[in-house]
C-alpha cells in the first residue's frame, strides 16, 4: 500500500476518527482528538506501523499530516 | 495584599509583549475597573491561556469581584446549565452564540446579566473553582481570598521562587494546579511566560528557552510524556525546577527525573494537594527526594496533617494509617451548589479531610496511601469510580453490569457481555460525558464481572487482570 494510505489509515485508528475524515488537512490541537494524549497514541502507531523511531525534535515537529507524511518518507528513504 | 507582587510581570510569547510590572497593574486595573460596574454575582470567567485570558482572572480578583474560572472548551448544553444554576453577574469572554434568557450580549464580549435574580458572594469569596471529576452536576469549591494568597507564599516559600524566576503556562488556569503557578509566581514578583501549546508543543518549548524558564509544572501524563522525549534539562540552562502534583507520579518516573533534574543541577519536587486546598498541601523537598522517594513531604509552612482513625480520633503518631486531615489557612470555604451556595460563611473553619489515606513518619513527612472512596484518575482528573459506573450504564449501549478500576492515568471498564464495538462507543461516549480524551476510559468486555462472596463486585480480581 502506499505509505499516504497507510499513514493516512494510521491516523484515523490513532485518533478515533470517522472513515471519511479529513485527514490530510489536519494540524496539531486542531481538533479535539488530535491533542497532547492523541498526539503520543499517534506518534507510537505511527513508529509500529513504519517500524521507525522518532527523536524528540521529531516528535515536537509533528504537527500536521502532511509533516508526518515527509517525515515518514524520510525516515523510510 | 494583591496577587501581584513587586516585579511581577507577564511575557506574552504571542506577540512578543511584555508586561512590567507597572504596566501589569495598569492593565488589571483597567480590567478591575471594568468588571466592578458588572451586576452583582459571581462573574463566570472563560480562561483560555492567552493574555486576555490571564487578565481576566486577575482583574476579577483585584477587582474583589468573585470569580469562577471555567474552562473555555466546556460546552454550551454545560456552561448553560451552570448559569442557570448560579446566576452570575456576568460570563465574560462568552461563547460566540446568543445569550441565555436573562443576560444581555455587551460590546465588550461578554453576557451581562439583566434579570434581578443574582446572588452577592459572601465578602471573603475570591476564587471558584469547579471540582474535577464527578459525573453528577460539577460544583464548586469556594476559595477565599485569604486561602489564595496564603497558599501562594507558602508554595513561592517551598519552592523559593522570586524575581528571577519565570514559569510557562504548562497547565490551563481553570485548572487549580494551573492557577497556583500563576499566583506563586505572581505573588513573589517572579514572571509568567503566557504560551499555550502545551509539554508537547514546539512553540512551548522555543518559549521555555527564549523566555529563559526556570520551573515547569506537569502531571503525572506529562511526565510520561516527558519520558518518551527524552526530555533534557541541560537543553535549558536556566532551569531549575520541575514541579509535580495532580495525581501519583509512579516511582520508576520519580526516580528518572529526580536523577535527571540532579544531573543538570535542579530538582523534581513532588507535591500533594487538592482544589479544596487552594491547592497545594505538601511538597518535598527537591534534596530530600531520594531519601523517601514514596512521601509527598510535610505539609506546606502554615499548614499541618493530622490523621484520623476509624473512631474519630486523630493522631500525628508515626505510622498509623487513616484519613489524612489537613488544617491550614488555604482550606476553602466549603463548595457551592447553586447561588445561594455562593453567599454561604466558612463551613470547614480551616480542617479539610481529604479523603485521603495516609500515614505520616517520625519526621512528619505525609505518605499517601490510598482513598477512602473508590477514586480514579484519568490525565489528573479525579473521577469518582461509582459514578463512573453509573455513567457507562446510562449510556444507552445496553451495558448493564459494568466494573471500574483505577490503572495509573485512566480507568479500566470491565463491562459484561459486551461486543467490541460497543466498548469502543462506550469509551467515546465516557469521554464526551466527561470531557476527557477517550483513550482514558478503556472499557473491556468480560464474560462475567466477578463477584465475592457477600455479591458484591470483586474488584482485586479485577485489578489483577489488568
Amino acid at each position: 500500500m502506499e505509505i499516504e494510505q497507510r499513514l493516512r489509515a494510521v491516523f484515523v485508528a490513532a485518533l478515533d476518527l470517522g472513515e471519511d475524515a479529513d485527514v490530510e488537512t489536519l494540524e496539531y490541537r486542531g481538533i479535539e482528538e488530535w491533542d497532547s494524549v492523541g498526539h503520543m497514541t499517534l506518534v507510537a502507531a505511527i513508529e509500529d506501523e513504519f517500524d521507525v523511531q522518532l527523536d524528540t525534535d521529531q516528535v515536537l515537529d509533528l504537527s500536521s499530516f502532511k509533516v508526518a507524511l515527509d517525515l515518514v518518507r524520510q525516515l523510510r528513504g | 495584599m494583591t496577587l501581584i507582587g513587586d516585579g511581577a510581570r507577564l511575557v506574552d510569547v504571542a506577540s512578543g509583549r511584555t508586561l512590567g510590572h507597572d504596566e501589569l497593574v495598569g492593565e488589571v486595573a483597567r480590567a478591575a475597573e471594568a468588571f466592578s460596574a458588572l451586576p452583582e454575582g459571581v462573574l463566570f470567567a472563560r480562561v483560555p491561556i492567552d493574555l486576555p485570558g490571564v487578565l481576566r482572572y486577575l482583574g476579577a480578583f483585584e477587582a474583589a469581584r468573585a470569580v469562577a474560572l471555567i474552562d473555555p472548551a466546556l460546552s454550551a448544553e454545560s456552561l448553560g446549565k451552570l448559569i442557570a444554576r448560579f446566576r452570575p453577574g456576568a460570563v465574560l469572554a462568552a461563547p460566540d452564540a446568543l445569550p441565555p434568557p436573562g443576560y444581555r450580549a455587551d460590546d465588550d464580549g461578554n453576557w451581562v446579566r439583566t434579570s434581578p435574580d443574582g446572588v452577592a458572594p459572601h465578602p471573603d469569596l475570591a476564587v471558584l473553582l469547579a471540582t474535577s471529576g464527578s459525573t453528577g452536576a460539577p460544583h464548586f469549591a469556594r476559595l477565599s481570598r485569604h486561602a489564595i494568597l496564603a497558599n501562594a507564599h507558602a508554595i513561592a516559600e517551598v519552592l523559593g521562587l522570586g524575581p528571577d524566576d519565570v514559569a510557562p503556562t504548562s497547565l490551563p488556569p481553570h485548572y487549580s494546579y494551573g492557577m497556583s503557578v500563576l499566583n506563586s509566581h505572581l505573588a513573589r514578583g517572579a514572571a509568567i511566560a503566557i504560551e499555550p501549546s502545551g509539554i508537547l508543543g514546539r512553540p512551548f518549548w522555543d518559549a521555555v528557552s527564549d523566555t529563559g524558564c526556570t520551573s515547569i509544572a506537569a502531571v503525572p501524563y506529562h511526565y510520561e510524556m516527558l519520558r518518551r522525549l527524552d526530555f533534557d534539562p541541560s537543553r535549558y540552562p536556566r532551569l531549575r525546577t520541575l514541579t509535580q502534583a495532580g495525581g501519583r507520579l509512579r516511582p520508576e518516573l520519580v526516580t528518572e527525573f529526580d536523577a535527571r533534574m540532579r544531573a543538570a543541577g535542579g530538582g523534581l519536587y513532588v507535591m500533594y494537594g487538592q482544589t479544596e486546598a487552594s491547592p497545594r498541601m505538601a511538597t518535598m523537598p527537591a534534596e530530600m527526594l531520594a531519601h523517601k522517594p514514596d512521601s509527598v513531604g510535610p505539609a506546606i509552612p502554615g499548614g499541618q496533617f493530622g490523621i484520623q482513625l476509624g473512631d474519630g480520633t486523630e493522631t500525628t503518631h508515626p505510622k498509623i494509617t487513616g484519613e489524612v486531615v489537613y488544617r491550614g489557612p488555604n482550606v476553602m470555604m466549603g463548595y457551592a451548589e447553586d447561588a445561594a451556595g455562593l453567599a454561604l460563611d466558612d463551613e470547614l473553619g480551616g480542617v479539610l479531610p481529604t479523603g485521603d489515606l495516609g500515614y505520616l513518619d517520625e519526621d512528619g513527612f505525609l505518605f499517601v496511601t490510598g482513598r477512602l472512596k473508590r477514586i480514579g484518575k484519568v490525565f489528573g482528573n479525579r473521577l469518582n469510580l461509582d459514578d463512573l459506573e453509573q455513567a457507562a450504564r446510562t449510556t444507552e449501549l445496553g451495558i448493564e453490569i459494568v466494573a471500574a478500576v483505577p490503572a495509573d492515568d485512566k480507568v479500566v471498564l470491565f463491562a459484561e457481555g459486551v461486543a467490541a464495538d460497543v466498548c469502543k462507543q462506550a469509551s467515546r461516549a465516557l469521554g464526551e460525558r466527561l470531557h476527557l480524551h477517550a483513550s482514558g476510559f478503556d472499557v473491556r468486555s468480560i464474560d462475567v464481572v466477578p463477584l465475592l462472596a457477600s455479591g458484591k463486585i470483586d474488584y482485586q480480581a479485577l485489578t489483577e487482570l489488568i
